[in-house]
């Protein structure tokens, strides 16, 4: 009976509870939405991070990192693969052999870090061969005469590499895309004009477009305009073994893009050999050592078990090779927490100002139901469910619209491609897929009807204080 | 069978300094089955009287005994249980749960009292017919004229058959036509439920009909006439 008549106290004032509940909902919505555009972010920045940057676990010389030094290898291969590779949760393994230099074109030069790989080796424990741009060459499949190099798009750009181009061929291409003619007219007139890079090429559309036409086909028109042409030369500077400058020329067979706009400027991978064999380094030593694990939680215990085994060496893993990742990661559920806890905190003031205004309008009926013998705990009961009813209701269409946006948009990410170049200097990508967890809704359910009920007891408490004879006397 | 009983009972209010005595002095007993009216000009003390023998408040002195029950002995919890199981309320205002039918606002007590579902839907649709309100059972009180929503808080008052009602002006708003057709079910259910009625009034056709009249004066009873 409690149940019942606190579930029709709910509607009895229509108007104000739908209000309530649209508030409710609003803020579990966008609660839910932010925490998983948050956590989509985060997510794709890990897996990036380890997928394609650094991996579980990275293994060096003693001080390699602190000073850089090339001279700092681990040689005898033998005796450390074994002390891995019988370890329970290791994934597998690749060396690297790194040196810094300069990567220069025609026109343009680039500091660079030259990573030494063995890329059939690296496809096991890397993606980056799935981040080349189609296209661009396929530098992990390809056997050439010519010593080839694979290289970030940024370096690419920065170095002049690609190109942005307006011809025929391009313009066909943009009318089959249903760009509008009088667009294609006005950019016709840079028909058959090379821009040595997108800086130029951008500053050029933007005088001919329109700020609505840009916002509308400007993506469209950079992206078919991008030119890049297969087999581009880059010479590579830097020192052998013995100090004396190397310089050799490569062959680009590929650009990747990994929205990590720091990586893309400075790694450029070349093969392992190809590098030992112009820096006179030992084939069987390497600078890097990289694990990748089987599961991300293992990773401290893996970590110090390879560091009992291995104790000359220097042993780091993902969360001391990037501490604000592992900040990111450890903390996330504690800054979804945070950030629910205000929302929630929030609409507790809400529902906690309309159950006073209840107990204030229902003074007399509260007064007649003490009277006739409906005791404080009933009445703490009624108010409470009231309170529950109204944060459930809101909290679980909330969530229900949450989830479906989450849905929707994880479908195809939301792509804030205007934000990309400042995104992607700070590595993460610019083209979001929300995802949450079901254990976050499990999780905000439970904080939903917590919140119900800590909203309903200052009301409630109103209502027990109440003197039933003076109550029932009220207008 | 007396069923209530007041032992010089005295209600002093402490306002600033203004000491006022709303009861004074008042020793009276009631008999299973009566059917009592309490009158007396405004501010004789007749709610302040009908609020004590209820248990909504406490006197300043003096004792009041329900069915052997000393009120003053029970704690502020036994105290509502014990309205729940004793006493029946009607107020001038109807006080109905606006929310509930007139079935529901009935058995509403009967479900505080756990009873069944079966005894429940009996009790009500007893009470409902004998109010003349079995047709608007799932009506709400807001669908339903003064009248009816009184004869609903009679139905009330009366499910879980209580040892008394106390009925606060039951009549004061409403017109004379459904006044009289309260009055006639509350004697008619008096007679065959054998329950006091205990009134406060003003109302004349109420004093007419009531078999014993209790008159107050500055809160002292100054007459107590049994009718045959």
């Amino acid at each position: 009976m409690i149940w019942k008549t606190a579930w029709k106290n709910v509607w009895r004032n229509r108007v104000r509870s739908l209000v309530v509940i649209a508030s409710v909902t609003i803020g579990i919505f966008a609660g839910v939405f932010a925490v998983a555009f948050m956590n989509g972010m985060i997510v794709q920045r890990f897996d990036a991070a380890i997928d394609e940057e650094i991996s579980h676990i990275q293994i060096t010389g003693k001080d390699y990192i602190l000073n850089n030094d090339p001279q700092i290898m681990i040689a005898g291969e033998d005796d450390i693969i074994p002390a891995i590779s019988g370890l329970y949760g290791v994934n597998g393994m690749v060396q690297r052999t790194l040196v810094t230099g300069m990567a220069a074109t025609a026109s343009k030069s680039a500091g660079v870090q030259i990573v030494g790989i063995v890329p059939e080796k690296e496809k096991e424990i890397f993606s980056l061969y799935k981040k080349i741009i189609p296209g661009t060459g396929d530098y992990f499949e390809r056997e050439s005469k010519y010593d080839l190099a694979l290289i970030g798009q940024d370096l690419a750009k920065e170095l002049n590499i690609i190109r942005f181009v307006i011809d025929s061929a391009i313009l066909k291409k943009l009318e089959n895309q249903k760009v509008p003619a009088e667009i294609l007219d006005k950019i016709s007139v840079i028909s058959g004009k090379r821009f040595p890079n997108e800086k130029k090429f951008i500053s050029t559309v933007t005088s001919i477009l329109s700020k609505s036409e840009l916002r509308e086909y400007g993506q469209l028109i950079k992206k078919e305009a991008w030119s890049f042409r297969e087999n581009s030369r880059m010479t590579l500077t830097f020192l052998d073994k013995d100090n004396n400058q190397v310089s050799a020329v490569f062959r680009i067979a590929g650009i990747y893009d990994i929205k990590n706009a720091m990586f893309e400027q400075v790694q450029v991978f070349i093969k392992k050999d190809v590098l030992c064999r112009l820096t006179g380094i030992d084939e069987n030593s390497f600078h890097q050592l990289i694990i990748r694990l089987n599961d991300v939680n293992q990773t401290v215990g893996i970590t110090n078990e390879i560091r009992t085994r291995l104790p000359g060496l220097d042993v780091r893993n993902w969360k001391e090779l990037q501490p604000d990742l592992a900040m990111m990661t450890d903390y996330v559920h504690q800054i979804y927490g945070l950030f629910m806890g205000i929302i929630l905190a929030a609409l507790a003031f809400g529902i906690i100002n309309t159950m006073l205004m209840v107990v204030l309008e229902r003074t007399k009926e509260l007064g007649m139901l003490a009277a006739i013998g409906m005791n404080k705990r009933r009445i703490f009961s009624m108010i409470m469910l009231e309170s529950v009813f109204l944060s459930l209701i809101g909290g679980v269409v909330g969530m229900i619209f949450g989830w479906l946006s989450v849905l929707l948009s994880a479908k195809n990410g939301i792509n804030f491609a205007q934000y990309a170049e400042g995104m992607e200097a700070f590595g993460y990508s610019a083209h979001i897929f929300p995802e949450i967890s079901l254990s976050f809704f499990i999780l905000i359910t439970i904080l939903i009807i917590i919140t119900g009920i800590a909203s309903s007891v200052y009301p409630a408490l109103k209502a027990l204080r109440l003197d039933p004879a003076e109550a029932i006397r009220t207008e | 069978m007396k069923i209530l009983e007041l032992k010089d009972v005295n209600k002093i209010y402490n306002s600033s300094e203004i000491k006022v005595h709303a009861v004074d002095g008042v020793t009276l007993e009631f008999q299973e089955a009566e059917f009592a009216a309490i009158v007396g000009p405004s501010g004789s003390g007749k709610t302040t009287l009908l609020n004590l023998i209820g248990g909504l408040d406490m006197p300043t002195t003096g004792k009041i005994i329900i069915d052997g029950t000393d009120l003053s002995k029970l704690k502020s919890s036994q105290l509502i249980d014990f309205r729940m199981r004793n006493i029946g309320f009607v107020f001038q205002a109807y006080n109905l749960i606006p929310v509930l039918t007139a079935k529901e606002n009935v058995e509403f007590i009967m479900n505080l009292q756990k009873w069944s579902r079966k005894e429940r839907d009996e009790r009500t649709f007893e009470l409902l017919k004998a109010v003349g309100l079995f047709e608007r059972a799932n009506s709400r009180p807001a669908k339903m004229s003064g009248g009816q929503q009184q004869r609903v808080a009679v139905a009330r008052a009366l499910a879980s058959r209580p040892k008394f009602v106390l009925a606060d002006e039951p009549t004061a708003n409403l017109d004379s036509k459904s006044a009289s057709t309260l009055l006639e079910i509350m004697e008619k259910l008096n007679h065959e439920e054998k329950i006091t009625f205990i009134f406060s009034t003003h109302d004349a056709r109420v004093v007419k009909m009531a078999h014993r009249v209790i008159t107050l004066e500055d809160g002292k009873v100054i007459s107590d006439d049994i009718r045959e």
